[in-house]
């Protein structure tokens, strides 16, 4: 019976770190530029497929190193790509409707895109330790399971590092803070603009790699990242990393809990019944500060 | 606010048409197309209400439409009274659940709002996966009976034919017109219209928002549920497919490319995307691809960068150019 708990919660640690790394970038990109952006999930989607490709070339533990970069690198590319074209015209007369649309239309074109290039079959993130397990006190769970977990955990760390300590992150941190107080510090706001979109893609699709090797790759797995990334940072607050941070392990761990003691039928709608109590009693959030919605 | 003369006559000569299109146009696949086009546009009228006069968001639209479905087809298959009843029993029911909706709405606006409808719908959805007793799950129900028959004397309409089911679904989208038309041009409308653009101005000038976003949410709820119930007795069968996020994503689409915020807008889109789709279809086999959903994309973002007006603005702004020329040209002949 306990194992059983202890086991549930591992494992919605397990998802729910994966959650967190996706949803930093999310909150990111809104702190900076008040973008929702609906899209999110499908960089993790990029991230997944650039995985697929790596592994079938460069197969075993090098090769998953080796996709976990590349796909920061594809799509933090393309993260600067999409702000560059679709949304950086929008910025300054935007409303959140539209913002909100152009970015749905970026869903609805990279999922099909995708389809048409990759095909709709799932595709599987080949696993360097050939399903190998680690058993620890009668807990068992895959050695990639505990990889992504530690990975995810590492990638959050140096995040953090970056934001708190190198000059950049802070720049972003100010700009979050404040648009036009961190220009009249001589912040040059475009360059934060790309960069911030280039690391919370980066972010995304390295969560997709994770993602993907825990479930499958297909066209469409855009949607369960953006659901579940909006889901997080609306618990954490809209524009708060820490609340990012937690709310994600929050959300895994009352999935994993509440599928196995509730109902496993609709694990998927816990998520969106906590958002909707969040909204109702602390609007701004469990981590929330004073700010209007 | 105010229609001229000659839209009067535009609309009725619109009118007249659209009643003798099946007498010209016999082909049953093509009926099949404009009763889809009929529902599609319903459902951006009724989402445009919302999306286009009160600026709220709603991205669980599909749910209503589900709602709908699933209502009609039970009543009809469970209860086995007329199928009608089950169209009202949709649109009654969706707009039940718009009117609950609707609270938490007042609150929320933009990305809140977006997510909490997402979540309406999500949940929704795993209900008719999950209900199986009622809703037979993910496989759906299928063999839902036709609409009732009406006898008019020695007369009969059966609903068994595209052409029937066309002036069946024509009333409705006539219906919804009138209804959103009356309701977007009265003074209530006009309210609605002033809240969209400065919220807190219209209550510092005593309008009450939150009854105008409830009639407003109640209202495209029980539309989109109608559309859903027509949907369920045309499709005989329904899934939770019906509830999908895809739905609102189609009906979004066909919207904004259409025109956001004006009456002929959504129209105008989700007759051009439902044509223009099914074309793409036949196309498929040149191309060896779909490429429809891209094009969806695609459009939806070209859009929203280049033509935010949509296809109504850019005819209107194409009708301004065209006036100023010729009366550029009338000073130029005076001057001779």
């Amino acid at each position: 019976m306990e194992s059983l708990f202890l086991q549930q919660t591992l494992n919605g640690l397990i998802i729910g770190s994966i959650y967190s790394l996706i949803a930093i970038g999310l909150t990111m990109i809104f702190g900076v530029m008040k973008i929702s952006n609906f899209a999110h999930g499908d960089y993790s989607m990029v991230g997944a497929y650039t995985a697929v490709f790596v592994m079938a070339w460069i197969p075993g533990w090098i090769g998953w190193v080796g996709s976990v970069i590349a796909a920061a690198a594809v799509v933090g590319i393309l993260g600067i790509v999409t702000e560059r074209i679709i949304f950086r015209p929008l910025i300054d007369r935007w409303t959140d409707i539209d913002m909100i649309m152009v970015s749905i239309g970026l869903f609805i074109l990279l999922e099909n895109l995708a389809q048409l290039f990759f095909g709709a079959t799932p595709r599987m993130i080949s696993d360097p330790f050939k399903s190998a397990t680690v058993n620890i006190g009668g807990i068992s769970t895959s050695m990639l399971r505990v990889l992504c977990l530690i990975f995810s955990c590492f990638a959050i760390g140096v995040l953090q590092v970056f934001l708190n300590r190198s000059k950049l992150g802070v720049a972003i941190r100010a700009t979050s803070q404040n648009r036009y107080a961190a220009q009249l510090m001589g912040i040059d706001i475009n360059l934060i603009y790309i960069l911030t979109f280039a690391v919370g893609a980066a972010l995304a699709g390295v969560g997709g790699v994770l993602y993907g090797t825990i479930f499958a790759v297909h066209p469409l797995m855009g949607a369960m990242p953006t659901l579940k990334a909006f889901v997080v940072t609306i618990l954490g607050g809209m524009g708060n990393l820490r609340g990012a941070i937690f709310g994600g392990f929050i959300l895994g761990i009352a999935e994993s809990l509440g599928g196995n003691y509730l109902s496993m039928e609709y694990q998927h709608a816990i998520g969106f019944c906590m958002i909707i109590l969040v909204l109702l009693l602390r609007p701004t959030g469990l981590f929330g500060t004073k700010e209007s919605r | 606010m105010r229609t001229s003369m000659t839209q009067r006559l535009a609309a009725g000569a619109g009118i007249v048409v659209l009643l003798i299109l099946p007498q010209l146009v016999q082909e049953r696949y093509f009926l099949h197309i404009a009763v889809m086009a009929g529902i599609y546009t319903i459902l951006t009228l009724s989402w445009n209400l919302l999306a286009g006069y009160t600026g709220q968001l709603n991205l669980g639209h599909a749910a209503f439409f589900g709602i709908g479905a699933y209502t009609s087809a039970l009543v009809a298959m469970k209860l086995g009274i007329s199928s009608w009843f089950g169209l009202l029993a949709g649109g009654g029911l969706a707009a039940f659940f718009g009117f609950l909706l609707g609270f938490p709405s007042l609150r929320l606006s933009g990305p809140y709002l977006a997510i909490t409808t997402i979540g309406f719908a999500e949940i929704l959805r795993l209900v008719a996966i999950n209900w199986v007793d009622l809703t037979r799950g993910s496989l759906g129900l299928s063999g839902i009976p036709l609409l009732s028959p009406i006898r008019l004397g020695s007369w009969t309409m059966k609903f068994y034919y595209e052409r029937d089911y066309y002036y069946v679904v024509l009333a409705a989208v006539l219906l919804t017109y009138y209804c959103i038309r009356r309701f977007t041009h009265s003074e209530f409308g006009v309210s609605l219209q002033a809240l969209r653009d400065d919220e807190q101005g219209a209550q510092s000038i005593g309008i009450n928002t939150s009854r105008y976003k409830l009639t407003a949410f109640t209202l495209s709820a029980f539309f989109a549920g109608i559309a859903g119930a027509l949907f369920a007795h045309f499709a005989r069968l329904v899934s939770p497919d019906t509830m999908s996020l895809h739905v609102t994503f189609d009906t979004l689409t066909m919207t904004m490319i259409g025109g956001l915020g004006t009456i002929a807008g959504p129209i105008l889109g989700a007759v051009a995307l439902t044509f223009l789709s099914e074309w793409l279809r036949t196309l498929e086999d040149f191309l060896k691809m779909d490429i429809r959903l891209v094009l969806y994309g695609l459009l939806l973002i070209l859009t929203i960068l280049f033509m935010r007006g949509g296809l109504v603005g850019l005819f209107k702004g194409l009708a301004e150019r065209f006036r100023s020329l010729q009366r550029s040209r009338n000073i130029g002949v005076d001057h001779d």
